[in-house]
């Protein structure tokens, strides 16, 4: 009777595993079926390296050029931003916080997380959309304080909670016997806990780097509200003009768009680019990841051999 | 070397602080940039309003896109320099609209087509649909002496001679779906008819005129709302009735002292050639 219960139990969790591997597969399917025969019907060069963007003119272009740098520039600000400020964080919540401080600000962070992006939208929208434009709108002859800028100082406070649970976490698992070596051989803690501990945490810190990224590329709602969304050639020192990226060009456009169309299929093949992105991302996590244990098993027989 | 770090980074921050202090001002500066706010590509506002100003395919790259009329309102009341254009059905004391050529948009002047930026607003039914009684009720409720009333409240009527509505005491459901221009004079169309027929449901939901467009031909909702005109190749499966009027209005902060332009003004405007206030 156990038995036929735990059997049908299994049958149970392999059907839910089953269902998020058939999501992917159908997503797969559905993005590169509709989005691949409308990017050769484009041209490739056209469609990826095109710099104009007009899918409703008479002689419509589909270049998406701009909205992929677009992408990259506004990651790589939060990135610039957020991930100095998210290691920083981590390793103080790890090696420096003290318990009843750290009671309050982790689940502040917790909170973070789960606070809704069309609320960080908001926030941006309402508070540093129009600061940057009180502070350089009129030396730098800005329309508005919709930028890049806004959009990566947004982008990097979103990826804040991310980077800092990864790289607490890896921090933590940094054996304490390093620690205690470290402090043994007359460091003091600061010097013990960066020239030691975080060097030791390195591959897990960029996992959490690499994940920030991933969560900033495919925002979507927050960016949109503040980044001025126009299709332009953007060079990145031009951080106060605004951009369109990947993902806010296929929201901006999806509700008006003529079903069927091949304007219709350009937005679906900008979620095929934006998907290859993110599985860029992926296999370099898992990469990262790998690296990682790899090397904690070389360490681990290393030390065997030391001991023995 | 930390001190020196943290001398630097002290420096940085109060100079950033003296710029925010020395940049306040008040008032309108017309040397200032035009801050231009357009609608998403596809949108039938945008269609509208490019088609009858000559922007045509030359609309500005610096134009900052939003997908909204709430977008480009809010926008154009937070941003003293900023200029926008929505539906005149959307207009609040928020914002200031332009008087387009010296005419102001109105009832009057856009039925009499003196205000010339305007466009119907119409609802598209595939045949299989038209043929239905409770749809054919509802549009018959919509082009009445009642639901020009309501064409009249916030946009502009089509037929000012309309008949009255004769009560047939419908039931049933009616799906609506498409421009989100089109879907507050919709809701109130909804409101008063339900009043009259209670056995009727009526669902209202966006998506844009396209996705209206699109989902009336298949029929997956009864009637389509569009705030463009059909394209022939769309006109082939559906049949599109204008119940109303709608002027697009030019918007401003209200504090802008700008509040007449030429038509060929705004065309500038959106191309880019005239980027300051300045130039007008």
């Amino acid at each position: 009777m156990l038995k036929l219960t735990e059997k049908f139990m299994r049958i149970i969790f392999l059907i839910a595993a089953m269902a998020s591997v058939l999501a992917v597969i159908f997503i797969c399917v559905f993005l590169f079926s509709q989005g691949l025969p409308t990017i050769f019907r484009i041209g490739v060069f056209e469609f990826l390296l095109g710099d104009r963007w007009a899918p409703t003119a008479a002689e419509p272009l589909f270049g998406i050029l701009p909205m992929i740098l677009g992408s990259l520039y506004v990651t790589a600000g939060a990135i610039l931003l957020g991930v100095p400020i998210g290691i920083f964080t981590a390793v103080f919540m790890a090696r420096m916080c003290p318990p009843w401080l750290y009671r309050l600000i982790k689940p502040a962070f917790n909170l973070m997380a789960g606070i809704p992006s069309v609320v960080y939208g908001f926030f941006g929208l309402m508070v540093i959309v129009p600061l940057i434009f009180d502070w350089y709108g009129s030396r730098f002859d800005m329309m508005s304080g919709n930028t890049m800028l806004a959009a990566s100082v947004l982008l990097g406070i979103m990826i804040l909670p991310t980077v800092i649970n990864i790289a607490e976490t890896n921090i933590r698992a940094v054996p304490q016997e390093l620690y205690e070596g470290a402090v043994a051989l007359g460091a003091s803690h600061e010097r013990a806990v960066f020239k030691v501990i975080l060097p030791a945490a390195k591959s897990g810190v960029m996992a959490a780097v690499v994940l920030g990224v991933g969560r900033a590329i495919g925002e979507t709602m927050a960016v949109r509200m503040v980044a001025g969304n126009q299709v332009a050639m953007r060079m990145p020192h031009e951080f106060l003009y605004g951009v369109r990226t990947l993902t806010t060009n296929i929201i901006i456009e999806m509700g008006y768009v003529e079903h069927g169309s091949i304007h219709y299929g350009a937005l679906i093949a900008t979620g095929v680019v934006l998907f290859v992105f993110i599985l860029i991302i992926n296999l370099l996590f898992t990469a990262i990841n790998h690296d990682k244990k790899e090397k904690s098993k070389r360490q681990k027989q290393n030390h065997g051999e030391t001991s023995v | 070397m930390k001190k020196r770090i943290l001398a630097l980074g002290l420096a940085v921050i109060s100079m950033t602080v003296l710029v925010a202090c020395g940049n306040e001002s008040n008032g309108f500066d017309d040397s200032r940039r035009i801050a231009v706010f357009t609608r998403e590509d596809g949108s039938g506002t945008r269609d509208a309003f490019v088609g009858i100003t000559g922007v045509g395919d030359d609309m500005y790259i610096e134009a900052i896109v939003e997908d909204s009329t709430a977008g480009i309102r809010s926008n154009v009341v937070s941003n003293l320099y900023a200029i926008g254009y929505i539906s005149v059905g959307s207009l609040n004391d928020e914002v200031k609209a332009l008087s387009i050529n010296g005419v102001l948009p109105s009832d009057d002047t856009i039925r009499n087509g003196s205000y010339v930026l305007q466009r119907p607003l119409l609802i598209c039914v595939n045949d299989e649909k038209a043929a239905d009684e409770l749809v054919q009720d509802f549009i018959a409720f919509m082009l009445s002496a009642e639901g020009q009333e309501i064409s009249a409240t916030n946009w502009t009527m089509v037929d000012a001679n309309a008949p009255a509505y004769e009560r047939s005491a419908m039931s049933g459901t009616i799906r609506i779906g498409g421009s989100t221009s089109v879907e507050p004079l919709m809701q109130r169309m909804r409101e008063a008819y339900i009043a009259l027929n209670p056995g009727v449901t009526v669902e209202i939901s966006g998506g844009g005129s396209g996705t209206g467009i699109s989902e009336a031909t298949s029929g997956v909702i009864d009637i389509g709302m569009s705030s463009r005109e059909l394209r022939e190749n769309e006109k082939e499966a559906l049949t599109d009735i204008d119940i109303a009027l709608d002027g697009v209005s030019l918007i401003v902060n209200p504090e802008n002292p700008v509040s007449n332009m030429t038509l060929e003004q705004v065309r500038a405007i959106y191309v880019g050639e005239t980027t300051q206030w300045s130039e007008l």
